[in-house]
């Protein structure tokens, strides 16, 4: 059947939408607060000539980097709870999972940024008696990060795109009132049509600001 | 944590599991290819092979594509898509039409990346010892721009592989799904779901390792 569209009870329903979009929203600044803060301290283990720092970074790295990201929120849901005995709100176990994943690529950001700063910048920082913190925070990630904002811009928009995947641990998100409001309109074309559009909006912008940073910075030569 | 591991339930439905994964291979082998396919159609007529309106087109694909999640597409394909062909498809058919244009959507601004990315020069140099459009393109600029796509393109399907794993949420009986089956059964979501997500691990870092070593062959190769 090539009925004509009807959009209007989507519409309608669009204040649902809206308060999917926000819970989207919070879950994905969430896990990329967190994703940027722990990525930080993962990938300067990662960049580490110690090996028991090393080891364990990469590790966790390449474990959360090789294996779906349904896959480990399903886990927190389902399976952490019987090693931990503590039960996650499907939220929680959703904010956790998309964290520790955002922030393993983060940590591979991080790492490709310092290495990116020369040699010699150590080196004079450690000639002025300069500590490892202080000639991180003050000479090394300064210049590094310049050149790490384009690269955290598009994981911020991954992440954005992955916060979908909470709707199917039942988290009322966009993508969940999306499949809420389709069974109910009996409109899923319209419905997931809408979405996509709104999903778009939402992550678009995100996705511009990354390629003007890329071209801005290729532009002044790194 | 007093937890008793049992991994006895997990082992007795392992070629359960393996069969699931087989399914999840055979869905990202046939979406890598047609995505392939897709991309490269797209990739043509963004950099004009068909005119402006459909250049136009293809560039609005490819921005929409890339900037929604795929269970979007995955539920606009099995939901929706009936409504408007008046067919229902298999969960392994919307999937599979959701990631191929998905991955294709990639694809084809790895391709354009790739053959734009080629000095202007080489294409004059082609041109001035009279060579064709398509032997310039066969013999000069291909074989430079494909050593510089094979990185992004490799990339691009480690994450299809792992997207297909959305694809439980269409009840295709892929691995990810098949251990929920095996998990409503048996009650051991701790065993089941470690051993799946050890199993993609196992496969992807497999891959990703023969992949890079496959990679520095070819980069041995070149001149």
């Amino acid at each position: 059947m090539i009925g004509p569209f009807d959009f209007g009870p989507v519409l309608e329903n669009f204040d649902l939408l809206l308060r999917g979009a926000r819970l989207t929203l919070l879950l994905w600044a969430i896990a990329f607060a967190f994703a940027l803060v722990a990525g930080l301290f993962v990938g300067i283990a990662r960049s580490s000539p110690r090996r028991w720092l090393n080891w364990p970074a990469t590790a966790y790295v390449e474990l959360f980097r090789n294996i779906p990201v349904l896959v480990q929120l399903i886990w927190f849901y389902f399976a952490f709870p019987v090693l931990s005995g503590v039960r996650l709100s499907p939220f929680a176990a959703s904010a956790i999972g998309l964290s520790l994943n955002a922030s393993a690529y983060c940590a591979e950001i991080y790492r490709g940024g310092l290495q990116s700063v020369a040699r010699g910048q150590w080196e004079g920082g450690r000639a002025l008696g300069m500590g490892e913190v202080q000639l991180m925070g003050r000479i090394i990630l300064p210049q590094a990060v310049r050149r790490m904002i384009p690269a955290f811009t598009n994981r911020a928009v991954e992440l954005l795109k992955n916060t979908a995947i909470a709707s199917i641990l039942v988290v009322h998100e966009l993508m969940y009132e999306a499949r809420e409001l389709s069974a109910e309109t009996f409109l899923p074309l319209e419905t997931f049509a809408v979405v996509g559009v709104v999903y778009f909006l939402l992550i678009w912008p995100g996705t511009l600001f990354s390629s003007y940073l890329e071209r801005r910075l290729a532009r002044q030569g790194g | 944590m007093n937890y008793d591991w049992d991994f006895s339930p997990v082992w007795r439905g392992m070629d359960f599991l393996l069969g699931g994964l087989a399914n999840t291979l055979l869905l990202s082998g046939a979406a890598i290819l047609s995505g392939l396919v897709i991309g490269l159609l797209l990739a043509g007529l963004r950099i004009g092979a068909g005119g402006r309106v459909l250049g136009f087109a293809a560039a609005a694909v490819i921005t929409f594509y890339r900037n929604t999640p795929p269970l979007v597409h995955l539920f606009f394909f099995f939901y929706g898509l009936p409504i408007l062909i008046g067919v229902s498809l298999s969960p392994f058919l919307a999937a599979l039409i959701a990631l191929s244009i998905q991955s294709g959507a990639f694809f084809a601004e790895i391709f354009r990346g790739g053959i734009t990315s080629i000095e202007r020069g080489q294409w004059e140099a082609g041109r001035a010892i009279g060579m064709g459009e398509i032997t310039l393109l066969r013999r000069v600029i291909l074989p430079q721009a494909l050593r510089r796509m094979l990185p992004p393109l490799t990339e691009r399907c480690f994450e299809l592989i792992k997207t297909t794993a959305l694809a439980a949420s269409l009840a295709y009986g892929e691995l990810l799904y098949r251990a929920m089956t095996l998990t409503s059964q048996s009650f051991r979501p701790l065993e089941t779901y470690t051993a799946v997500a050890l199993l993609f691990f196992v496969v992807l870092c497999g891959s990703s390792f023969a992949i890079r070593a496959l990679e520095a062959r070819l980069a041995l190769a070149q001149p």
